[in-house]
């Protein structure tokens, strides 16, 4: 049986990777900028993998692993969804499925003042953006966008929180608008908010909306596209005969 | 001189394996590792917030949980969680999260022999599908030296109590590499012909041991094949972002994961008939 191949392949772009595949080799790349994204490390000369999963390449100089976990790697700038855990003077403790709980300052919002400032509950459910994320630090979160406005950051009341994961929320914030969303979109009305860190908030107006549209989400990780909308009309013709 | 092993295999012959992944629903990551009828179930938990106070702050922490098929925990527990334990902390990043912990936590099903490398395989598996930053992977093989001094590969509880000496071994895994000298070099030589743990019961001479390790390393290419076809992550096949992994069987449709179980075990089956 051969264990050695008789020349290595020049590329591992767009294929399956594990933990300790060499995917560049740094020594015949002199004067280039690369930026490495999740799942990679430098080591020396060659540039490793760190998770499982697809390697990507993207024009000019980026390359990741694209992989799916159940938790969440926090990275400034995304859109996420937190649960408040404590609240002390300076900040809220809002946790976001990532390594540490992240601290939400309670000034960041909106015209925020020390006379203003809002009292969430434990538990209360949050859209947030991430603000800072350094290695070893707890993340930094804030109800509003870069420029100061509230642009619908802030909780989410009513409706129903569900957790996926990380790889089925890219799917859903995808543009074009993924298949499932699209095909729901088109029969019943709601709102959706998704997080990166892998948690999904649906509200409609009827709770067997909600339940539908919660359902189609969860069951379309591993479906293709024709396949998604296929499950999402037997789920709506279901939904009508109940009613 | 051949020896005649109860089950028919031949001497360098492993038992099938199974792998699967992502089996619990509440945990981080999970896998189960069959070699022949030892089955193991490791769920891994983690980076969570602190660590515990003897440990150092400023690295990562792996806490390792061994939950026995039955009785009391003992001693032998312990000594399993500490081999498990250093095992992991060698193929982990540990600088990357630091004042975090990791719990990995494993449930021997049933016991046939060799359940400590099933269990380091089942364990790394599942730190994979936690999306744990590693190093590289470590492949686990249990050696047995018989009274002639015939070497056997993963060996049956009963072969393993009537053997003089066994040797159980964990490799690194063997890597693609875009390099021509393949992997990277630690103090000269590659990292693949590295041994990451090696514990013996029993007295076997030193050239036994080495020739334990010349058939341990030649096995684990093969496993290490097998491992890497089962963390591939399942996609579906027009979808080009992220990777799907079935979290739940939708009714009617057969579960992806026992499919791949099957596969394997013929495969490895007709691998090794070769060798």
């Amino acid at each position: 049986m051969e264990n050695k191949p008789t020349s290595s392949p020049t590329s591992f772009v767009d294929q399956s990777v594990v933990p300790g595949d060499v995917v560049l080799d740094l020594s015949n790349m002199t004067n280039q900028t690369l930026k490495l994204g999740g799942g990679l490390r430098q080591d020396c000369d060659a540039i490793s993998v760190m998770k499982a999963g697809k390697l990507r390449f993207s024009n000019p100089n980026k390359y990741w692993v694209e992989s799916s976990q159940k938790r969440y790697v926090p990275h400034a700038g995304d859109s996420v969804l937190g649960i408040v855990v404590d609240s002390k003077a300076d900040n809220f403790l809002v946790d976001i499925k990532g390594p540490g709980l992240a601290f939400l300052p309670v000034l960041a919002f909106e015209g925020g003042t020390r006379r203003n400032i809002p009292k969430f509950e434990i538990g209360t459910l949050l859209y947030v953006r991430v603000v800072k994320a350094n290695p070893g630090m707890n993340p930094e979160l804030s109800c509003t966008d870069a420029s100061g406005k509230a642009a619908e950051f802030g909780q989410l009341k009513d409706g129903y929180m569900f957790e996926s994961s990380t790889g089925l929320s890219r799917m859903l914030l995808s543009s074009p608008t993924c298949p499932v969303l699209d095909a729901l979109g088109k029969k019943l009305s709601f709102e959706t908010a998704v997080g990166l860190n892998g948690r999904v908030w649906v509200n409609a107006s009827s709770p067997s909306t909600v339940i539908v549209v919660a359902n189609a989400i969860m069951n379309s990780e591993s479906l293709s596209g024709v396949q998604q909308r296929i499950m999402v009309e037997k789920l709506i013709q279901n939904l009508k005969l109940s009613t | 001189m051949e020896i005649d092993r109860l089950d028919g295999r031949k001497a360098n012959q492993l038992r099938p394996l199974a792998c699967s992944r992502n089996i619990l629903n509440r945990a981080h990551g999970s896998a189960s590792w069959t070699q022949g009828d030892t089955k193991v179930l490791v769920a891994v938990y983690g980076p969570k917030a602190g660590t515990k106070k003897n440990e150092n702050p400023e690295k990562a922490c792996i806490e390792v949980i061994w939950k026995p098929k039955s009785g009391q925990i003992g001693k032998s527990e312990r000594e399993y969680e500490m081999i498990v334990k250093r095992t992991l902390q060698s193929i982990c990043i540990l600088n990357i999260n630091p004042n975090t912990t990791t719990s990995v936590i494993v449930q021997v099903i049933n016991d046939d022999g060799a359940l400590l490398p099933c269990a380091i395989n089942a364990a790394c598996a599942a730190l994979v599908d936690a999306g744990i930053p590693l190093k590289h992977l470590a492949v686990a093989i249990c050696c047995c030296l018989a009274d002639s001094g015939y070497i056997i590969l993963d060996p049956t509880k009963l072969e393993e109590q009537s053997m003089k000496a066994y040797a159980y071994l964990v490799f690194p895994n063997s890597i693609l590499s875009v390099r021509p000298e393949g992997s990277l070099k630690v103090q000269g030589e590659p990292m693949e012909h590295g041994v990451i743990t090696s514990g013996t019961q029993g007295a076997m001479s030193v050239d036994d041991y080495l020739n334990c390790l010349e058939r341990g390393r030649a096995a684990t290419a093969k496993m290490s094949t097998v491992l890497r076809r089962n963390l591939q992550p399942q996609i579906a096949s027009d979808l080009s972002f992220g990777d799907a992994i079935s979290r739940r069987d939708l009714s009617g449709m057969i579960s992806q994961r026992e499919f791949y179980g099957v596969i394997l075990r013929l495969d490895l089956a007709s691998a090794s008939s070769t060798a």
